[in-house]
């Protein structure tokens, strides 16, 4: 089996025949990279001890600036995207911008000739600051991470002695270059092992699919939002036998997941587990339900101290050796997750701080105290119940919790990846604390399942006396008492209102007795989908009677009493 | 608006369980990413998947192609149009 080459040696020990990647269904050389990096060399002005920001869809076109900025003695900065806000944010750390940044001039984006000048290549230090990655912290503040030089070799290293695949096995990948697992695991091992890699990524599975058919046999390094979403219509037989082994990343797959996507792929799901800061750290591979723990990677050690929990290893910084996670120990080199000790959560695979988007959200001046979560329907989604100040309340009246949340969301948009944005909101009027004045994430929750909606969005509950209650309800468009009553003009019928009244009365005031009848009951006006009404009950215990009124700006909507048995 | 155009609308709401938005809002010629519905990359994964299992259609591998049928409602449908014309 063939050995690693160290990427600090790269450039001085691969063999100029070799093939590297295929671009375009056409094979790039080592010889053609290094031309590419010694015309680059030429072209920009680089200088000992700088940092370039470097953003490229394609792989070897990234790999060629950074093997040119690394010659020269500079650091890559490896940013997630190349959008205006990352370009503003990196411009007073970075002296300038390689790739595809549309925002600057001048552009470094292609060479279309090549040096015929004698290489001559000069071996990387181990110390040497080779890239910077970024992530974001506690605080949602993209932060820096530095990668030396013997950080990314002794990481390779460690991933071959785990997994050492055959060389002969095409890299199709569903994951970019720019965040540190495709970065690691696509690119820069593929390149160590002499393993062939496509240039560009995949989207869809049709791509993994039809790219897959055109060899015999791949390795394919993916995540769980594009293994969960296999399309299994295809014919995935037809690849039986050349999927060497997937591997993903970025979140746990679900079990069910795993064994859908071994399924359709006829290979091992195997995922890494890691983060930017510590690189990969563990692996598993749920094959059985009873192997769902992690196993450390060669040359990593856990252990738990007082600070929590370390992993230690060569490839690991000494600043980022304290796990975010919460740990349970199985054996010396086992372990289960559960979850994270701070509140950065993952969507789809990308990381969110809930604490961020709640101060983005807070700071709007209709919002006096927002709550972030996810939620999980088709996809994850994250959800924002949030409590209206006056201002808020108001603009709800004149437009509607449609126009606010359009409009929130908006202003979210400069700060948060499309992913991340909310998909679902609920305005109340105060969050609902329990009786510990504590906010359960299950009262979270409920807020956001869409069963059939039978009740009101409760708003608020308010106890006036010991016999009167008054509760404002805001009344969704979704009820399925609206579906057929009317048609055209959808109105709350009055058997509902009673019905909530009643269930209400129950809820506060503890009566067990059957309904018997109803008395002066009167609908002045009709409640329509997506107001706010009051719901007034007044309970006569001695008489069993229900008094209800349901008001709104608007006036008197309905009124009567229930009486009970 | 069309039958097939008011389908696929319906069809993307239903798929994404999208809650802020009904079949008559989405303009048939505004983006479907990014700029106007607001839909991302796992979306693309979710609608793509939809289309193949309500009208049968798979997709090629050329990302860039599969960018351009995604681009608008008009744009879907023409995808539908086309697939049911040749099959």
């Amino acid at each position: 089996m063939k050995k690693l080459t160290p990427l600090s040696r790269w450039l001085l020990d691969v063999a100029g025949d070799q093939p590297i990647a295929i671009m375009n269904e056409t094979i790039i050389t080592k010889e053609q990279i290094s031309e590419k990096v010694a015309m680059w060399q030429t072209i920009l002005p680089l200088s000992s001890g700088q940092k370039w920001a470097v953003y490229h869809s394609d792989a070897i076109e990234f790999f060629t600036l950074i093997l040119a900025l690394w010659q020269s003695d500079c650091t890559a900065c490896v940013p997630g995207d190349n959008c205006t806000a990352t370009v503003e944010r990196l411009k007073t750390s970075v002296t300038g911008f390689l790739g595809e940044f549309e925002q600057v001039s001048p552009q470094y984006k292609h060479i279309e000739q090549v040096t015929n000048q004698p290489f001559s290549w000069v071996e990387i230090e181990r110390s040497f600051p080779a890239i910077e990655v970024y992530t974001s912290g506690s605080t949602g503040e993209p932060k820096p991470i530095k990668k030396s030089m013997a950080q990314i070799d002794d990481e390779l290293c460690s991933i071959e002695e785990l997994w050492s695949f055959s060389e002969r096995s095409i890299v199709l990948s569903t994951v970019t270059h720019q965040h540190l697992f495709g970065l690691t695991f696509r690119l820069f091992w593929s390149l160590a092992k002499g393993r062939l890699l496509l240039t560009k990524h995949s989207a869809f599975s049709e791509d993994i699919y039809h790219l897959a058919s055109q060899y015999d046999q791949f390795i394919l390094i993916s995540t769980p939002a594009h293994l969960k979403r296999l399309n299994h219509q295809l014919d995935w037989s037809n690849l039986q036998g050349k999927c060497e082994a997937t591997i993903s990343s970025a979140a746990p797959l679900q079990y069910e997941d795993s064994l859908y996507a071994a399924k359709l792929l006829h290979a091992p799901i195997l995922e890494i587990y890691g983060s930017s800061e510590t690189g990969a750290v563990a692996w598993r591979n749920q094959a059985k339900v009873e192997t769902d723990y992690w196993t450390l990677l060669p040359n990593i050690t856990l252990d738990e101290t007082d600070k929590g929990f370390i992993v230690k290893g060569p490839h690991i910084a000494a600043e980022h050796q304290t796990l975010s996670d919460n740990i349970e120990c199985l054996s010396a080199n086992s372990f289960r997750l559960h979850g994270r000790t701070d509140r950065i959560v993952k969507v789809e695979g990308k990381r969110l701080s809930l604490s961020k988007m709640e101060k983005c959200l807070e700071q709007s001046t209709w919002i006096t105290l927002a709550r972030a979560l996810v939620v999980t329907k088709k996809r994850e989604e994250v959800a924002i119940v949030a409590e209206l100040n006056d201002k808020g309340r108001e603009l709800v009246q004149q437009h509607s919790q449609k126009w606010l949340a359009a409009q929130l969301k908006e202003s979210l948009k400069t700060s948060f990846e499309l992913v991340l944005l909310p998909r679902r909101w609920r305005f109340v009027n105060t969050l609902p604390y329990n009786q510990q004045g504590k906010l359960p994430m299950e009262s979270l929750q409920a807020l956001f399942e869409t069963t059939e909606v039978k009740w009101p969005q409760e708003l608020a509950r308010t106890h006036i006396d010991d016999n009167t209650w008054r509760f404002s309800f805001y009344v969704p468009k979704e009820l399925i008492y609206f579906d057929g009553h009317f048609e055209a003009n959808p109105i709350l019928p009055g058997i509902a209102q009673t019905h909530w009244a009643q269930h209400y009365g129950r809820e506060v005031f503890a009566f067990e007795g059957r309904f018997n009848r109803l008395e002066a009951v009167k609908f002045q006006s009709v409640i329509f989908p997506d107001s706010e009404v009051t719901l007034e009950l007044e309970y006569n215990p001695f008489k069993g009677k229900l008094t209800f009124q349901y008001i709104s700006k608007k006036g008197v909507h309905s009124s009567g009493r229930i009486c009970f048995e | 608006m069309t039958n097939l155009k008011l389908e696929l609308k319906n069809m993307i709401i239903d798929t994404l369980e999208l809650e802020d938005i009904s079949a008559d809002e989405i303009i048939d010629s505004e983006p479907l990413f990014v700029d106007g519905l607001g839909l991302d990359s796992i979306d693309a994964l979710e609608i793509g998947l939809a289309l193949q299992k309500k009208y049968g259609i798979k997709l090629k591998a050329d990302a860039k192609e599969t960018h351009a049928h995604f681009a608008s409602i008009n744009a879907l449908a023409a995808l539908v149009e086309s697939y049911k014309e040749t099959n």
